[in-house]
């Protein structure tokens, strides 16, 4: 069965549940590292393998969802727990810009504190100030969240950001798109698989881009991870509005859950297997936060097209134990050495250009920054403008 | 004649066992198809190792501080580290690995620190290794063909010495200088049978110009097809990572040197050493068997 299903893949057809699972079981890497990569080649001819300079910013780590997988998140009232004022991602922005930089990812924690207000003026804030600069912010569940806490349908969250200056969505929180894995991760209540598409069809009939993801390596079957792809392969082909998928695996290190993560060859084989299944996503970017540089550099051969971001911060999976890190120099040196042609885009896949650093000075980046220094429990000046709805939150409201 | 057809008849004869010539592999080495490489590489391991893949639990120990404590009862070899300055330290160094080792392998130094001591006592290299033999090192633990002028007198040298095992390791060449390096070692096993292993990646590493994923395995599976004579490809655990590791047993590595020898598990029995290499070699798909210090099973 592998060899007819992989001359089915390489004629250009599209594989099914138990044809995936073969090929995932029982294909030898390199076979599917081969099926993965005429994909690649197949939609990307012209050998580009593009980059984003952002800035994966983490507004807050309080956090009411408690998914036992993630080590970022604090309870409400934990004396870790944090909020950025808007003037410390005003300046984080800048920072972007001087390194080339064009847009924000920004997401956090599900903060029953921050109302949607919040949101809106932040974004406002933003764009009044950048209004070129792009706002790639709010996960599905981060959304849904907000939606629950004013109970506005989502469509309605959707056109009040929107309006306020959101430009696209990530997909993260995806995790995998089962209701038995999301169960066992405690992440069914913060969006079910059904809830978490529901808000990608609605932010694509709003006509917005969004990316998918899917974190493997918990409590899921190899049937449970193909599952996932065809829940997006499926959307997909109602909406077309994702413009990349991406994958990682769990990080375990300091979250309640535990365990160990999924291995190198894993992650390859997970990717390629993506790339062949998704045949309607035209983008696949290479997890190198969570792998490393040099897998990381692997996976263009496994059917990665795009190396994500150079990240100037990162603090979810750094919480979780992996601390990569690589400015553009050193992406670009590892995409020109596995034979590509490096370009900048933006979160439309739209190029943007050479190398930055060709272009001008840039200063190195040997680490990543975090959200805050150590320490720094400081509460923004302007909370105090949003009404709290935790009994903690009311106490800090009443202290500033 | 085009790459996939250069690829399909390559494949054929490295699944027939035939040696790849100097201009085979000189096209191979130029090659961005890391996948095709990687194939044949796997068909050269596989031929060579089956499923097989062999690991080996090290204690490393500084010269230079007690070793008591430093050698777990898992450790299936006891490897001297550091460059003391004189023979007389590094035979002490010695004395006192073999004395935790037991029946246990010895292996320290490199080549290296062989020719710079006997220059030190304006002594012979073959008298030093002599010595050092003498005190208990059953091998060095690395010879760098690319720090070596005349890799033959060399080998000859550590045979000579009574030496049962020697290492080829590659220090710091480039990629690009790798692969006649390769050759270069293969023909020298077939003069000197001693030579058991290979490690192909350098084992100096450069913390503002890492080696990329591309290079690596890239120089791991040419040095698998143009050496197929030397039993064991190495791959180091310690010094190039699990993900690195496990990846390179799929392009013609069969042999993962240096795993801490340590049974602490502060985070859990499953991500203890020895579970996690295993862990790794199974996910590949191949099968662990744990070896020892002179590269014999063990049961
Ligand atoms: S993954 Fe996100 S939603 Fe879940 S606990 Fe962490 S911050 Fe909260």
């Amino acid at each position: 069965m592998i060899q007819s299903t992989a001359k089915k893949v390489l004629e250009g057809g599209r594989v099914d549940r138990a044809e995936a699972l073969e090929l995932y079981r029982h294909a030898p890497t390199h076979l599917l590292g081969q099926l993965a990569d005429a994909i690649r080649a197949r939609k990307h001819p012209e050998r580009i393998v593009s980059y984003i300079i952002d800035r994966n910013v983490n507004y807050t780590n309080v956090c009411v969802a408690r998914c036992n997988f993630c080590a970022f998140y604090r309870p409400v009232g934990s004396s870790e727990g944090y909020v950025l004022g808007f003037e410390e991602i005003f300046k984080k922005i800048d920072e972007t810009i001087a390194v080339g930089g064009n847009q924000l990812l920004l997401q956090g924690g599900h903060n029953p504190d921050l109302p949607i207000a919040w949101y809106e003026d932040l974004f406002r804030g933003v764009k009044a100030r950048y209004p070129a600069f792009k706002l790639h912010a709010l996960s599905p569940p981060e959304v849904l969240h907000i939606s629950r806490l004013h109970q506005i349908p989502v469509p309605a969250v959707i056109e009040r950001l929107v309006a306020a200056g959101l430009d696209s969505i990530p997909g993260g929180g995806a995790e995998i798109l089962v209701d038995r894995v999301r169960t066992l991760l405690n992440c069914y209540g913060k969006a079910t698989s059904d809830e978490w598409l529901g808000v990608m069809r609605d932010a694509h009939r709003a006509g917005l881009r969004t990316t998918a993801t899917m974190m493997y390596g918990t409590v899921e079957t190899d049937e449970e991870r193909i599952e996932h792809m065809m829940r997006l392969r499926e959307l997909q082909d109602e909406s077309g509005g994702f413009t990349a998928f991406i994958t990682w695996s769990y990080q375990p290190e300091h979250t309640e859950r535990g365990g160990i993560e999924a291995t190198g060859v894993d992650y390859l084989r997970t990717l390629a297997l993506a790339r062949i299944v998704l045949d309607n996503f035209d983008n696949l970017q290479a997890s190198w936060v969570t792998q490393g540089g040099k897998v990381g550099q692997l996976s263009l051969a496994f059917g990665a097209n795009d190396m994500g971001s150079v990240m100037i911060e990162e603090n979810v999976v750094r919480a979780a134990g992996a601390s990569y890190c690589m400015d553009e120099l050193e992406i670009v040196v590892n995409i020109e050495d596995a034979g590509f042609i490096p370009k900048r885009r933006n979160m439309h896949y739209e190029i943007l250009g050479d190398p930055i650093f060709r272009e001008r000075d840039v200063p190195r980046m040997l680490s990543l920054a975090t959200a805050r220094a150590g320490g720094d429990s400081s509460v923004p000046e302007e909370l105090r403008n949003y009404p709290a709805r935790s009994r903690e939150g009311k106490r800090i409201r009443l202290s500033q | 004649m085009t790459t996939s057809s250069l690829f399909d008849v390559l494949m054929e004869r490295v699944s027939a066992g035939e040696r790849l010539g100097a201009d085979d592999l000189a096209q191979l080495a130029a090659t961005p198809d890391i996948l095709q490489l990687g194939m044949l590489a796997d068909t050269v391991r596989r031929r060579l190792h089956d499923s097989q893949v062999t690991y080996l639990r090290v204690a490393l120990c500084p010269f230079d501080k007690p070793f008591t404590d430093a050698v777990p009862l898992a450790a299936r070899e006891v490897r001297v580290t550091g460059t003391p300055d004189t023979l007389e330290v590094a035979i002490t160094a010695v004395e006192a690995a073999r004395a935790v080792a037991g029946e246990r392998a010895v292996s320290a130094f490199s080549w290296l620190d062989v020719e710079r001591l006997a220059a030190a006592e304006s002594s012979r290299p073959a008298k030093v290794l002599e010595q050092l033999r003498g005190a208990g090192l059953d091998a060095l633990a690395e010879v760098p063909l690319d720090r070596v002028a005349d890799a033959s007198s060399v080998v000859q040298t550590i045979e000579g010495a009574g030496y049962r095992h020697v290492r080829l390791t590659i220090e710091k060449a480039p990629a690009a200088a790798r692969t006649s390096l390769f050759v270069a070692a293969a023909a020298l096993q077939e003069r000197f049978p001693v030579i058991q292993s290979i490690s192909a990646l350098p084992t100096l590493l450069d913390a503002l110009r890492p080696t990329t994923g591309y290079d690596d395995v890239k120089s791991v599976a040419m040095a698998r097809l143009a050496a197929p004579n030397i039993p064991t490809m190495q791959v180091d655990w310690l010094r190039y990572g699990p993900k690195l590791a496990q990846v390179a047993l799929t392009f013609g590595a069969d042999d993962i040197d240096n795993v801490a020898a340590s049974d602490d598990a502060p985070d859990g029995r499953r991500r203890a050493p020895l579970e996690d290499v295993r862990r790794n070699i199974e996910a590949a798909g191949l099968e662990p068997a744990e070896r020892d210090g002179r590269f014999q099973l063990i049961s």
